[in-house]
This record gives C-alpha cells, sequence and structure tokens, in this order.
C-alpha cells in the first residue's frame, strides 16, 4: 500500500497541507476513505431506495454486540472480523426473514431486533469488560484512523472490489426490486434471494467500513451520501454519481477535522455528511 | 377445436388479515383470449391475480401451462415505490432491457427499444421525465409500456384503465387486442370499465369472494 501513502503524502504537499497531514496513519485514513467512498456512497443509494435506513443502524449496533462476543470468546480486540460479521449476518438474515414472514410493519420487526442487539450488546460488553479496559473498543465504536492497519486496508480493497461488482451485476434487478417487487416476481426474478443477497452484500461493507466511521455511526455513511444525492439528482445516474461523491468528499473532510482537531474519525464524517446535506437542500431547490 | 387452457384455477381459497378473500375460486383461461374479472370493490379480483402470479399463499390449485415463450407481463394495481426516487422513465424500462447497470447510462439498443415503446403507449419523448412526476394516467402508461415487452404469452393487468383518459383507454384497448391477435398473448383483466369489458372481452367472469358467473361478456352480470 506505499505508493498510496507516497502519492497522498506527495498531494498534501503540494496543496500546502501542514505537516501533520503528512503523517502515515493520516494517509492510511485517506486511502481508507477513497476505497469507502465509492462501495458505501453506490450501496446508499440502495439502501434509501429499498428502504433499509433503520435496517443499516440495527446492523451497525450489531456490529458492536458481535465485536463484544468475540472478545468475550477470546479473540483480539483488533482482529475480530469473524464475529463482527458472523453476528451481523446472522441478525441481518433473521431480521429479512422475520419481516418476509410476520404481518407487521417493517420499521416495527427491525426495532424488536435493535433492542435485542442492544441489550444482548450491553450485557456481553459488561460480562467481556474483565479481559479488556472498555475505552479499548472506543474506536470501534465512533471509528479511528490511528487503529487502521495495512491490513484493514488490504482487506477493504479486496473485499470492496469484490462487493462493487457484485452490486453492479445486480444492480438493475435490485434497483427493479427496490421500485416493485409483484412486477420484479412476475419478470421471474427471485425476490426472496435479492432480499437476503442485499442484506448480505450490505453487512459486509458495514464490517469493512467499522474501523472507520465506527459502529454507531455507519448508518450515517449509508444513508446520508444518497439523501443528500436525492436532492440534487435528476436521474439514476446522477443519484449514483452525487451520492458517491458526497462521501468522498464528506469523508476526507471529516478526516481533515479528526486529525486537526483530534475527534473521532466517525463523528467528524457524519458532520461533514450532515453538513452536506443541509448544503443540498437548497441547492435542489435552486436547481429545479 | 376449443382453444388450450393456459391458466386453469381449480378451487383457490385464499385468507387475508383473517377474513377469507376468495373462495374456492375456480375458473380456466383459454390461451390467446382476453378473459377480463369483474366484481365490487372487495370481491377479491387483485387478490385472485396475485395468487395466479405466486405472490401470496392459497389453497388450491393454479396451473399456468405456457406453449412459447413462458413471459409473464404484469401491470400492478398500485406501484408501490417512492415518487421521490429521482429515476427516468428510460432507465425505470432500461432496467429489464439492458446487462449494464441503469445507473452507468442506457445503451443505444435499449434507447431505441425504450422510444418505440414509449411511443406504442402514447408517450413519446417522455424519457427523460422522472416517474414521480408523472400523472396516475401517465405512470399507468408506462407500466403497461413495461410490461408489453417482450411480448408476454400471459398479461395480468390489474385495471390497466383506471386513471386513463377516454383516448388513452381507448388506445390501451387496440393495444390489448394486438397482442392478442398477433402474438396469442393470453391476456387476464381485472376491470371495472363496463364498455371496456363490452368492447374487448372474449370471457368474464363475475368475482364476489365465489365465483357467480363465466361467460361471454353478454351472458354475465357486469
Amino acid at each position: 500500500m506505499s505508493w498510496m501513502y507516497d502519492w497522498w503524502i506527495s498531494l498534501a504537499k503540494a496543496l500546502g497541507l501542514p505537516d501533520s497531514y503528512q503523517y502515515a496513519f493520516v494517509a492510511r485514513g485517506v486511502v481508507a476513505v477513497l476505497l469507502l467512498a465509492p462501495l458505501l456512497g453506490g450501496l446508499s443509494h440502495l439502501v434509501v431506495a429499498r428502504r433499509l435506513a433503520f435496517f443499516s443502524t440495527t446492523l451497525g449496533q450489531a456490529a458492536l454486540t458481535g465485536l463484544t462476543i468475540g472478545v468475550a470468546l477470546g479473540l483480539p480486540l483488533d482482529n475480530a472480523y469473524a464475529s463482527v460479521l458472523g453476528f451481523c449476518l446472522l441478525i441481518g438474515v433473521v431480521m429479512v426473514y422475520v419481516r418476509r414472514t410476520v404481518a407487521l410493519p417493517p420499521d416495527t420487526v427491525i426495532g424488536v431486533f435493535m433492542a435485542f442487539t442492544l441489550g444482548l450488546g450491553v450485557c456481553v460488553l459488561v460480562a467481556a469488560t474483565k479481559q479488556f479496559n472498555i475505552h479499548q473498543i472506543e474506536a470501534v465504536m465512533f471509528g479511528s484512523v490511528l487503529t487502521i492497519t495495512d491490513r484493514d486496508l488490504l482487506l477493504l480493497l479486496i473485499g470492496g472490489a469484490i462487493l462493487i461488482v457484485a452490486l453492479a451485476l445486480t444492480y438493475n434487478t435490485l434497483l427493479a426490486d427496490s421500485l416493485s417487487p409483484s412486477i420484479a416476481k412476475a419478470r421471474g426474478v427471485n425476490t426472496a434471494l435479492v432480499d437476503y443477497g442485499f442484506v448480505v452484500l450490505l453487512t459486509i461493507a458495514i464490517t469493512l467500513s467499522l474501523k472507520v466511521i465506527g459502529a454507531l455511526l455507519v448508518e450515517a455513511m449509508v444513508v446520508v451520501p444518497a439523501a443528500s444525492a436525492r436532492n440534487l439528482a435528476r436521474d439514476v445516474r446522477g443519484y449514483l454519481g452525487w451520492s458517491v461523491a458526497i462521501a468522498a468528499i464528506a469523508g476526507l473532510a471529516g478526516l481533515l477535522i479528526s486529525a486537526s482537531w483530534r475527534v473521532p474519525t466517525g463523528g467528524a464524517i457524519v458532520l461533514a455528511l450532515t453538513a452536506c446535506f443541509a448544503i443540498s437542500v437548497p441547492l435542489g431547490r435552486l436547481r429545479r | 377445436m376449443s382453444k388450450p387452457v393456459t391458466i386453469d384455477v381449480a378451487n383457490v381459497t385464499i385468507r387475508r388479515g383473517g377474513r377469507i378473500a376468495v373462495d374456492g375460486a375456480t375458473l380456466q383461461i383459454t390461451q390467446g383470449t382476453i378473459h377480463v374479472l369483474v366484481g365490487p370493490n372487495g370481491a377479491g379480483k387483485s387478490t385472485l391475480l396475485s395468487a395466479i402470479l405466486g405472490q401470496i399463499a392459497f389453497t388450491g390449485k393454479v396451473d399456468m401451462t405456457f406453449r412459447g415463450s413462458g413471459v409473464i407481463g404484469f401491470v400492478p394495481q398500485t406501484f408501490v415505490a417512492d415518487r421521490t426516487l429521482p429515476i427516468t422513465c428510460a432507465e425505470f424500462l432500461a432496467l429489464s432491457r439492458q446487462k449494464r447497470p441503469a445507473c452507468f447510462g442506457i445503451t443505444k439498443p435499449a434507447a431505441a427499444l425504450i422510444a418505440k415503446l414509449l411511443e406504442r403507449v402514447g408517450l413519446a419523448g417522455f424519457e427523460k421525465r422522472r416517474i414521480g412526476e408523472l400523472s396516475g394516467g401517465e405512470l399507468r402508461r408506462v407500466l403497461i409500456a413495461n410490461a408489453i415487452d417482450p411480448a408476454p404469452e400471459v398479461l395480468l393487468c390489474d385495471e390497466p384503465a383506471a386513471g386513463l383518459d377516454p383516448t388513452a383507454a381507448e388506445e390501451l384497448d387496440k393495444l390489448l387486442l394486438g397482442l392478442r391477435d398477433e402474438h396469442g398473448t393470453t391476456i387476464v383483466l381485472v376491470s371495472h370499465d363496463r364498455e371496456q369489458v363490452k368492447r374487448i372481452a372474449d370471457r368474464v367472469t363475475r368475482l364476489e369472494i365465489t365465483v357467480k358467473a363465466t361467460g361471454k361478456p353478454d351472458e354475465v352480470p357486469l
């Protein structure tokens, strides 16, 4: 990954940014954000189209619970991807199954699972804190560039590339199913497979992005870019373009704010995203 | 010689929300005909259509026998999509007409096909119009355009004429008759429009939870 760091450091010098922006951890954060932006921005507009914003929040909470379960089972705190991914996949798939099976509004079903993951997370957390300092998981809760390693970036690069290819191959089916499952089903689409498949993709993306954005704030990265893009876009092409651009701009801005003022990366990125949304509202009105 | 049966509905019962929506419905829809389901609101017409499509649970049996492409077209009564979603008519139609993700643009062959489809439903030049900006009648015509390509072997339409002005409704009739006559499409239609039923129906079934009557349009109370 060194060529990426070298690229950022030379860019930071060319832009006249202070020396603090040329540190290796900032360079790693920039690379992580640039890898995450097309992935989360691309996912973002499908999450909003499929009305899975609340669902994503619950997956973020489940990630935290998955982490504490992993630590309680003896996994190292900085390398608990297996337990996070495993627990999130379990919760995601069961949530889709229950949502498809019971005659209740989707947000009610998701609310039940959110309460469950929170309750379980708190109980396991208290039990697991005998093994580590609770402040150590702040990085996973709120995101931190300081804890990103080369291995995380490599995972993000490979996992992100696979997810983007999978999304591109299934994009038309996913969007058609979001617009009208009954028409999609009549055309031979297996809507159940689409439902479960998208949740698996979303879960993997959330797991990959945890170290940068944090479990509690990951929802913002998969909802706000699309919400802002919707104010600006006139068609699906623009919707995707704006979502990715806003994810990248807010990600980089949040990272630089975080490095300058020593605030959690996730929180800073969310603030930058919210600012983008605030700007998009009047801009969107002007464009109409 | 009588035409073969394409859709065989045998003793279908559907329960929804604790009540019986359709009770022991039995009917046969023959190949290459326009079969209209009539009846008051809440009679179970749309529900039966959903059962034929296999989208809801039911007891009894629905058999579809395909002799050609096996393509099913469907025009729903309601379109649940979020109308604030920025998607144009062309992009919506492109979703099932090209492999390239619609967010990366529309291919030339798909664009040409979409232009022809929109023209067929009287919406020439609507490619760049957003779905959310369409009137109810225009949206219905886009859904019809989506359902008729590729020419379906079976076309299920839930009140396709609702919201259409008289000229558009007449054009719709021509379109449906054309599909039946030129492609041998079997068409199942839910309709409240008595005049439309008289104009295009080959067979009519009156449904009021149970099947009350089936026959030619002049044999069934509309």
